[in-house]
């Protein structure tokens, strides 16, 4: 099996059965409030498959939330260290994107300074149906849209270029 | 230097200069007050970087807010007294409430009472080089606990701030024999974002946007006590429609915190069900806030000069009936329940005494039978419109019946404002140098927020104080005795605080 | 239990069908802004890029780099140039490389 192989064949296993623990480097509470609705019976995660797990030990994804407070940095890596691989970061909320917060003393501003992120998520807060399409991105079963998303209104139908 | 004897003028801030030297005599007097917050800020003039003026030796100001919460009389004093060789009389013995501040005053400022006895970190993370609003301490904070033995026996051992999946980061220092615990400290310090210090410069505009997140959960109050600190330093009065818009906002935003805490205390007694039923209100009430205000958490409707957009009235006759519905029907399942009632009566039972003497606030102080309620406070959109819900066992069970009895009353309050008419309508500020009290009542409490503002209209020294930064304080006499694995999740949840708002 | 049983029947499912089925509570949802390149001169664009409290837009010689990553969607640029700025509606956002956030919007030739 390659290396590539292997990949699919885990992600493929993620995507089937996934087990989030939760991360607060300095959020608002906010961004927590949406994620505690995931299992509720609106958005119910887990009938995707998809479950929370307090113990990182047990844990495929790190929901890693909040602008990566400095003080907070050790408990973060500690989190992080104790998931065994294969593991996916997902950074959601526009604090751990960068928003809100610039780098200074108190905060790193993001939280891709100090954990390997491999999915962004943003909002503030992200709410549980972009949370849910962050999560099936993460797993690959559902293909990102953002990619080919312009943000641009091009009200002149004569122009034939897009802006992106 | 004489002292004029402070006063409460009902529905007004005065506030009263205090020398040094009196300030102990004037707290004993005032001892009847509630202290609702304690903070030092720079003298308040034209300088953006009050905090350098402050290192540059010019007089760090003491000031101390009161509250008296007797309905119908319901007012604010404010004692300023410069300090003066970075010492204050200790205050902690007269005033208990004012020892959390007594500590952060300490880190931020280098000033301590003068009694000499040991301070606690509170705001700060150890051996870390912040920047500080003030000089910074010449030593670091002693740390002192309760003792920590029952008989010979105690377990101390931290939990967090990692906690279970869904729930911010807190650090908790539990001291416990057996199961019972014997004492409860909390660092939030890993969530410090150093919001006062970021606020330096700003103008109150562009400060609302991190006022919002200082607790998120709270959002509408604390932006509202902001902008209310900011209108009255500068004598802006926002229209009426306006006024009844952030009124709308701040009781739709009771709802869904009540509803949560709802959910929070099903979770923690172990009631799935019951949890669902609540999760499905709070779903229904956040699309509602959605729908109305455009953002379900209600973020960007508080500005300066009243509000940036109005509610979609229709939107809220159409769906609150619905969303409430399913709030009173799981409220009722719940009270119906006795396995549930059962796990809340005699649990985490704080006493009036205990709550006056921490200066407690909101569902929390209630429920102890004390009526502070900052909507009673003459002058604001409520009127006399508003009944404070209160009940005197002071348990768990009594903080959730205060809930409900307030949920009730939020929902018939954005009737009558939405029949009473409301309105978006922002105001540029003077600009002018000025100080200003702001206050609103969140869902956990009063949301209190002061402002100087310098000449050039920029904010010299902003103090958020959400209802989180003082009732944490306690949460450690309410889970006292209380099992530690099976209570103190209740407990928690009935307070339904967050790390955010005490770190901020 | 028997109460919470039928009262559930009752009340029967609210679950989503997202990701498979469209959301109609997502309309209501507040979306990072959409930028109207014919709109933007440069004047604008500065005062856009001055007006973000979060970081999200930066001025950069012609272009406008938007970071829908650190938007909040708060709405102030759009207040501030409601010519040259709408909502996108687009709350599906997620990204598996960063860059894919970040947005290089040409402005007006002419300012």
């Amino acid at each position: 099996m390659t290396a590539e192989e292997l990949q699919e064949t885990i992600a493929r296993q993620f995507g089937r059965s996934l087990h989030i623990r939760t991360l607060d480097t300095g959020s608002c509470a906010v961004c927590e409030q949406e994620i505690r609705l995931l299992a509720a019976p609106h958005y119910d995660l887990q009938r995707l498959g998809f479950f929370f797990t307090p113990a990182p030990r047990h844990a495929d994804l790190l929901l890693v939330t909040g602008p990566m407070i400095r003080a907070f940095e050790v408990a973060a890596r500690k989190t992080y260290d104790a998931m065994p691989g294969p593991k996916i970061v997902v950074a959601t909320g526009a604090c751990a994107l960068g928003g809100v917060y610039p780098a200074d003393p108190f905060t790193h501003g993001t939280v891709d300074a100090v954990l390997p992120v491999d999915v962004w998520i943003p909002g503030c807060p992200p709410s549980p149906l972009a949370l849910l399409q962050g999560l099936g991105v993460a797993v690959g079963r559902l293909a990102g849209k953002v990619r080919d998303l312009p943000f641009t209104v091009d009200d002149d139908p004569e122009r034939t270029r897009g802006d992106s | 230097m004489t002292t004029v004897e402070p006063r409460v003028v009902p529905g007004a801030v005065t506030t009263f200069q205090v020398a040094s030297p009196d300030l102990e005599a004037v707290v004993r007097d005032l001892a009847g007050l509630r202290l609702a917050d304690m903070f030092a800020g720079g003298s308040g003039g034209s300088s953006p970087r009050a905090s350098r003026a402050a290192s540059n030796g010019e007089q760090t100001i003491l000031r101390l807010v009161w509250a008296n919460d007797t309905q119908g009389e319901a007012g604010y004093v404010i004692t300023e007294t410069p300090i003066e060789n970075g010492e204050y009389p200790a205050l902690s013995d007269i005033a208990p409430a004012a020892f959390v501040e007594e500590c952060e005053i300490y880190e931020q400022f280098g000033i301590r009472p003068a009694s000499g006895k040991p301070l606690n970190r509170i705001m700060l993370p150890p051996h870390a080089d912040l920047p500080t609003l003030g000089r910074k301490p010449r030593s670091e904070p002693e740390e002192q606990h309760a003792p920590h033995l029952v008989g010979g026996q105690a377990f101390e051992f931290p939990f967090g701030p990692v906690r279970q999946a869904g729930v911010e980061s807190l650090y908790y220092g539990l001291v416990t024999s057996g199961e019972e615990v014997v004492d409860l400290y909390l660092f939030t310090w890993h969530k410090h974002r150093g919001l006062e210090w970021r606020l330096q410069g700003m103008t109150p505009h562009d400060a609302l946007f991190l006022a919002e997140r200082a607790e998120g959960l709270s959002a509408v109050a604390m932006t509202w006590a902001l902008a209310a600190a900011a209108e009255a330093a500068t004598g802006i009065a926002p229209a009426g429609a306006a006024q009844r818009t952030r009124a709308v906002a701040a009781e739709l935003e009771r709802l869904y915190n009540h509803a949560a805490a709802m959910a929070a205390l099903c979770q923690s007694t172990g009631l799935s069900v019951g949890q669902s039923a609540a999760e499905i209100a709070l779903e229904r009430l956040l699309r509602l806030n959605a729908r109305a205000f455009g953002h379900r958490y209600l973020f960007g409707v508080v500005d300066v000069g009243g509000a940036s957009r109005a509610p979609d009235a229709d939107a809220i006759r159409e769906d609150l009936p619905a969303a409430y519905g399913e709030f009173r029907r799981a409220a009722d399942a719940l009270l119906g329940t006795n396995s549930f009632v059962d796990r809340l009566e005699a649990t985490g039972i704080l006493t009036a005494a205990q709550a006056r003497g921490l200066g407690l606030v909101g569902p929390v102080a209630r429920a102890a039978g004390l009526t502070a309620d900052t909507r009673l406070v003459p002058g604001g959109p409520y009127g006399k419109q508003v009944t404070a819900a209160t009940a005197t066992a002071g348990d768990v069970l009594a903080r959730f019946t205060v809930m409900l009895a307030e949920a009730a009353e939020s929902v018939r309050l954005i009737g009558q404002f939405l029949d009473a008419g409301t309105a978006a309508g922002t105001t540029e500020l003077p600009r002018t140098g000025g100080t200003g009290l702001g206050w609103a009542e969140s869902s956990r409490g009063e949301a209190l927020a002061w402002i100087a503002l310098g000449d050039d209209g920029r904010i010299t020294r902003a103090r958020l104080r959400p209802a989180s930064a003082r009732n944490w304080r306690g949460f450690d006499d309410a889970c006292r005795s209380q099992n530690v694995f099976t209570d103190i999740p209740i407990i928690e949840a009935s307070f339904w605080l967050t790390a955010a708002g005490m770190a901020r | 239990m028997t109460l919470w049983f039928i009262r559930g029947l009752r009340r029967g499912v609210v679950t989503t069908r997202y990701p498979a089925r469209p959301d109609p509570s997502a309309r209501f949802l507040p979306t990072p802004p959409a930028f109207r390149p014919r709109a933007l001169t440069r004047e604008t664009a500065g005062r856009l890029a001055a007006t973000c409290p979060s970081g999200a837009l930066r001025l950069d010689d012609l272009t406008l780099v938007y970071d829908v990553g650190r938007c909040t969607a708060c709405g102030r640029c759009a207040a501030e140039a409601p010519a040259a700025v709408q909502s996108s509606g687009e709350f599906e956002l997620a990204a598996t490389v960063r860059s894919e956030l970040i947005k290089r919007i040409p402005l007006r030739e002419t300012s």
